[in-house]
């Protein structure tokens, strides 16, 4: 009997409820709320699953703990997870998330089981497409991830503190802090998004593909924003977030080598960031039950091959798209 | 007095000259060339 624990219950954590609920791969479904009270209505949706719904609280026993809730404490609950002979699927795009998953490492190997670091939009769709993209290349020299559109009002809580918080970026082989906001660049979106202005904000890609280009002399992530948005930044939200922050995009630019010839490769997708999100971390969920994920800490951009996971996002409805034009320089 | 006017007389006219500019001018989107394509079945082979 296979069961997965999907912490939050936000946006994206119905979303992933829903998608893991129709796969077919899960018998029990435990949904951790803030506020138990409030799923009746949406656990009545859920058909053919066991469902129990949990309040904040130590985590269930599951195969599979989805941390769905807001940025901040991922890594102490996926130890916890791992502790209870779980695999665990991180959402949180928070940099101080990601970089204490990732030390997990050697524990979630001795424990055999699999810590998916970023399994969200951006991270996670953006990790796979630049992983993608990297790989008609013979050396990547440089990685630039810009992103627009946000998730529900948790996701759009964490990019309100993004925008203020020191951007990594990836430098010839070190690690430069940024300030937020700076680095404006016009950045072309898949239609028909079109043309934004994208800033730095503390992003967690540039950690995350930084073991996938070990070459890369630049690995940089960018934010779309508007005059307001750098205009109050520094403010706490001036009004309450959108319950879903969608549509968005993500852009991931290339520049490399490919026979001998300097190319720069540019590789997107739109779609609204909630969906993809769970879609991406319901397949990371479903194949942890499957067993076919290697052990141990990882991103989507660590991957050997993301063609599997691309190929099962377009049968849900998550297409790529390749910029095509200005390919070759 | 004469520099004094010619110096005014042309901040004067650069000031239209931008205000026109700026009031007309749309600043608008850079040209591009190229397109998107989706990526299906074959790109993932």
């Amino acid at each position: 009997m296979s069961t997965v624990a999907v912490i939050g219950s936000g946006v994206v954590g119905r979303r992933i409820a829903r998608q893991l609920t129709a796969s077919g791969f899960v018998d029990r479904l435990i949904l951790g709320a803030r506020r138990p009270q409030r799923m009746h209505g949406f656990v009545r949706q859920l058909v053919d699953v066991d469902i129990e719904v949990i309040a904040p609280g130590p985590l269930p026993a599951a195969d599979v703990t989805v941390l769905a809730q807001p940025s901040g404490g991922h890594t102490e609950l996926a130890e916890e997870a791992i502790g209870n002979g779980s695999h665990v699927v991180s959402l949180s795009d928070a940099l101080n998330d990601v970089e204490g998953l990732l030390s997990l490492d050697s524990t979630a190997h001795k424990a055999d089981r699999s810590v998916i670091v970023g399994a969200a939009f951006s991270p996670g769709l953006s990790c796979l497409l630049a992983r993608h993209g990297g790989e008609r290349f013979d050396r990547v020299e440089e990685v630039h991830v810009a992103r627009m559109g946000t998730g529900g009002p948790s996701c759009q809580r964490q990019l309100h503190r993004a925008r203020t918080q020191q951007a990594l970026e990836r430098r010839n082989g070190s690690w430069m802090k940024r300030p937020s906001g700076t680095g404006r660049e016009l950045v072309w979106f898949p239609d028909p998004l079109g043309a934004k202005d994208c800033y730095r904000a503390a992003l967690a890609e540039p950690v995350l593909l930084s073991a996938s280009f070990p070459e890369a002399e630049r690995i940089t992530a960018k934010v779309a924003a508007t005059r307001r948005d750098r205009l109050t930044a520094w403010l706490p939200m001036l009004r309450p977030p959108h319950k879903d922050g969608g549509p968005g995009a993500v852009r991931v630019e290339i520049r490399g080598v490919r026979d001998e010839i300097q190319t720069t490769e540019v590789i997107g997708a739109i779609d609204y960031p909630s969906a993809a999100a769970a879609a991406v971390a319901a397949i990371a969920a479903e194949w942890s039950l499957l067993g076919v994920l290697p052990s141990g800490s990882w991103s989507l951009g660590m991957l050997d091959d993301p063609l599997p996971w691309l190929q099962e996002l377009e049968n849900r409805g998550i297409t790529a798209a390749v910029y095509e034009g200005l390919s070759n320089t | 007095m004469r520099a004094l006017r010619r110096a005014i007389l042309a901040m004067g006219v650069g000031t239209a000259v931008a205000a026109i500019l700026r009031l007309r001018g749309s600043g608008g989107i850079p040209p591009r060339q190229g397109k998107w394509r989706q990526l299906s079945g074959p790109d993932f082979r």
